[in-house]
């Protein structure tokens, strides 16, 4: 009987990791030792029981009772949900520069000074959807130089700091004690700066392509910079990506990306795409404090009304907002697109992003944020 | 006090005046019975912390809370030396002849609720509120803390807990937690409540509610969370709002009163206005006829 079980367990656990659930044997030994607990004639405590132990975040719960019903309870297994299979989409004919540009000859050019001041200079001038694989190859180290800048906030923890404002109390003691008490050398403590919280929200639709390719590169090594960087997807849906690009390389993170957010014909829908950040993520406090990047040319095909209202929302949150408009990049450009416009009035800060001297600017502006409403 | 079964913890915590769903009691049962942590996420206001709280109250065992915020450190979560006695005692020396030891000994640490809860010899229930407030320094520390309930003050030593406290940590998920600190952790998701459970959180909580109040009032919220609104409220919010109707006499909803004591359950502008006139009139009418 127990060893019938432990068999089950087991092979529950493995499951749950063809699902996408990771699980450690030190979970299922845990799993074991709670059902020896609990009633096994009972299903909902075999459920709990298992969930509990097997699971640590609530976006898996949907996966696990998938699994669950169809283990336990012999259920036909339901098809996957959707983005469960990014496949490639036959039309689409812009990806391959990219995987090119990571498998091709890392060494070749690994200096972009080699190229000469003249042809460097052009590169940063280049605007990204012109851009040959070779080209794209050079701007993809530079992109990660840009990204690695990040905004500051003043931290509430202090550290010892001989200029600090605060008593260092614990090391005074400790240093007046060869004094007779006296606090002769004082110690002092400040507070440190750490990154500000960044939350990036990227249009994967199709007119963005050739930018987003650039912008999912510089938000890749932005995710690289640590912790408090958040990354999501957008066009016809919403998906968090901050998971895909901190394990895994962008053009895969990008393909399924757009794969699992995008439509094809569908349009992007920006105010839908808010609203759900709003509610999902906005809600917990996600975007409060934070620096907060939206990535779209602002063409929205359905509710342009509801692109402001969501806009408000996000704005109310955050600690400062930056549109990224490639289409900026035109002199002759106006932002005449309603989207745009309705999202116009809560953006802090807009700018180009179409090619890599305006990234630079991008970066720059993002590390030197200082207040709302400042440009 | 311990519990053999799940039921017997069930029953254990309604005496104290909490209604759990069963992924609940299971999740709080085997937090005892395996001695680990349990981790409640959920919206704001569906009783995480009051179920630590009744927790405590259940088992008879001592509630020590630690409230997370940002910037938390060892001195406020842990422990922290007494500098105004350290000083005094160095003075009352006179002929400055203190020993490091004497001055960083027991007498002279403030203990703080992690240290609190490690020391106490009689049964304790830890809980950690908001861990997603703290900072990621702080889940590193608490890491530590929770793998081997030991805590090392530099100056006296390692501190072993007596008896493990049992420990509940709560999050409202405003940034995910880090997967080591999860690992330790079991993981519970708490709800929204079924309305029949509702409606008996509301009547327990609120003495002496009229039975028709507690209804409508439980099948009104709950038509609110099917709205789209910035904020749903929580069973906090069913409560503090029955206890306000309560408290003005009403024996039933109606629109009038509803609309001057909106305030106790929604808590943004967007959603007053949401919930306004010909909106507010038919949730109230189906929390009435009980549609």
């Amino acid at each position: 009987m127990a060893d019938a079980l432990l068999r089950h367990v087991v092979t529950f656990g493995r499951v749950l990791r063809e699902v996408g659930i990771e699980v450690g044997p030190g979970r299922l030994q845990d799993a074991l030792r709670g059902l020896d607990a609990v009633d096994l004639t009972s299903q909902p405590d075999v459920y709990f029981t298992l969930r509990q132990t097997l699971v640590a975040r609530r976006d898996e719960l949907d996966l696990f009772d998938r699994a669950f019903a169809a283990w336990f309870l012999r259920a036909p297994v339901e098809p996957a949900g959707r983005g469960a299979v990014p496949q490639q989409p036959q039309t689409r004919k812009v990806a391959s520069p990219l995987s090119e540009a990571t498998l091709g000859d890392e060494d070749g050019d690994r200096d972009p000074l080699e190229l000469g001041a003249s042809g460097h200079e052009l590169l940063r001038e280049q605007d990204f959807a012109t851009m040959t694989p070779e080209e794209f190859a050079r701007a993809r180290r530079l992109i990660a130089d840009i990204a690695r800048l990040r905004p500051l906030r003043r931290s509430r923890r202090r550290r010892p700091d001989p200029r600090g404002d605060r008593l260092d109390l614990r090391r005074l003691m400790r240093r007046s004690l060869a004094t007779g008490g006296d606090p002769v050398e004082r110690a002092f403590r400040s507070r440190k700066d750490v990154p500000r919280k960044l939350v990036v929200l990227c249009d994967v639709s199709g007119s963005m392509e050739s930018y987003t390719r650039a912008l999912l590169l510089f938000l890749h090594s932005a995710v690289g910079t640590g912790r408090g960087v958040e990354a999501f997807a957008f066009g016809t849906r919403l998906s968090r990506l901050t998971q895909e690009l901190a394990t895994r390389n962008p053009e895969d993170a990008f393909a399924k990306a757009s794969a699992s957010v995008v439509d094809w014909g569908a349009g992007t829908r920006i105010g839908a795409c808010l609203k759900a950040f709003n509610d999902e993520y906005g809600r917990r406090a996600l975007s409060r404090g934070a620096v907060t990047v939206i990535v779209s040319d602002g063409w929205e095909r359905e509710d342009p009304e509801l692109v402001g209202r969501e806009m408000a929302r996000l704005a109310r949150a955050a600690y400062a907002v930056v549109w990224v408009n490639p289409l900026k990049g035109n002199p002759e450009y106006q932002p005449l697109a309603g989207g745009m416009r309705a999202a116009l009035p809560f953006v802090d800060r807009f700018l180009p992003g179409h090619n890599l001297r305006s990234l630079e600017e991008l970066a720059a502006v993002l590390a030197g944020i200082e207040r709302r409403h400042a440009a | 006090m311990t519990f053999r079964t799940i039921d017997e913890l069930e029953g254990a915590l309604r005496e104290a005046s909490y209604l759990p769903e069963r992924g609940l009691s299971t999740a709080l049962f085997l937090s005892l019975a395996l001695e680990k942590p349990v981790l409640l996420e959920g919206e704001a206001g569906v009783g995480k912390t009051e179920a630590a709280k009744a927790l405590a109250r259940a088992r008879g065992a001592r509630l020590i809370r630690l409230q997370c915020y940002e910037g938390l450190d060892v001195a406020h979560a842990v422990y922290e030396w007494n500098y105004p006695r350290q000083l005094l005692h160095i003075r009352a020396a006179q002929e400055g002849t203190v020993s490091e030891e004497e001055l960083f000994g027991r007498e002279f640490l403030i203990r703080r609720p992690l240290l609190e809860a490690i020391e106490s010899e009689e049964p304790v229930v830890l809980l950690i509120d908001e861990i997603d407030r703290a900072d990621e320094e702080f889940e590193a520390f608490l890491l530590e803390v929770l793998s081997d309930f030991q805590i090392t003050i530099p100056e006296i030593g390692t501190i072993r807990a007596v008896r493990k406290p049992s420990v509940v940590l709560t999050s409202n998920r405003t940034r995910e937690l880090h997967d080591a600190l999860k690992r330790r952790c079991l993981f519970h998701w708490i709800g929204h409540p079924s309305i029949e459970r509702e409606i008996a959180i509301v009547k327990l909580r609120v003495p002496g509610v009229p039975e028709r109040l507690a209804e409508q009032a439980a099948r009104f919220v709950r038509g609110l969370r099917a709205l789209d609104l910035a904020k749903p409220p929580g069973v906090a919010e069913t409560i503090d709002w029955a206890q306000a109707l309560a408290a003005l006499g009403q024996a039933e909803l109606d629109a009038e009163v509803v609309e001057s004591t909106l305030g106790s359950v929604l808590k943004y502008r967007e959603d007053f206005e949401a919930v306004r006139d010909d909106q507010l009139v038919r949730l109230v009418e189906e929390a009435r006829s009980g549609r």
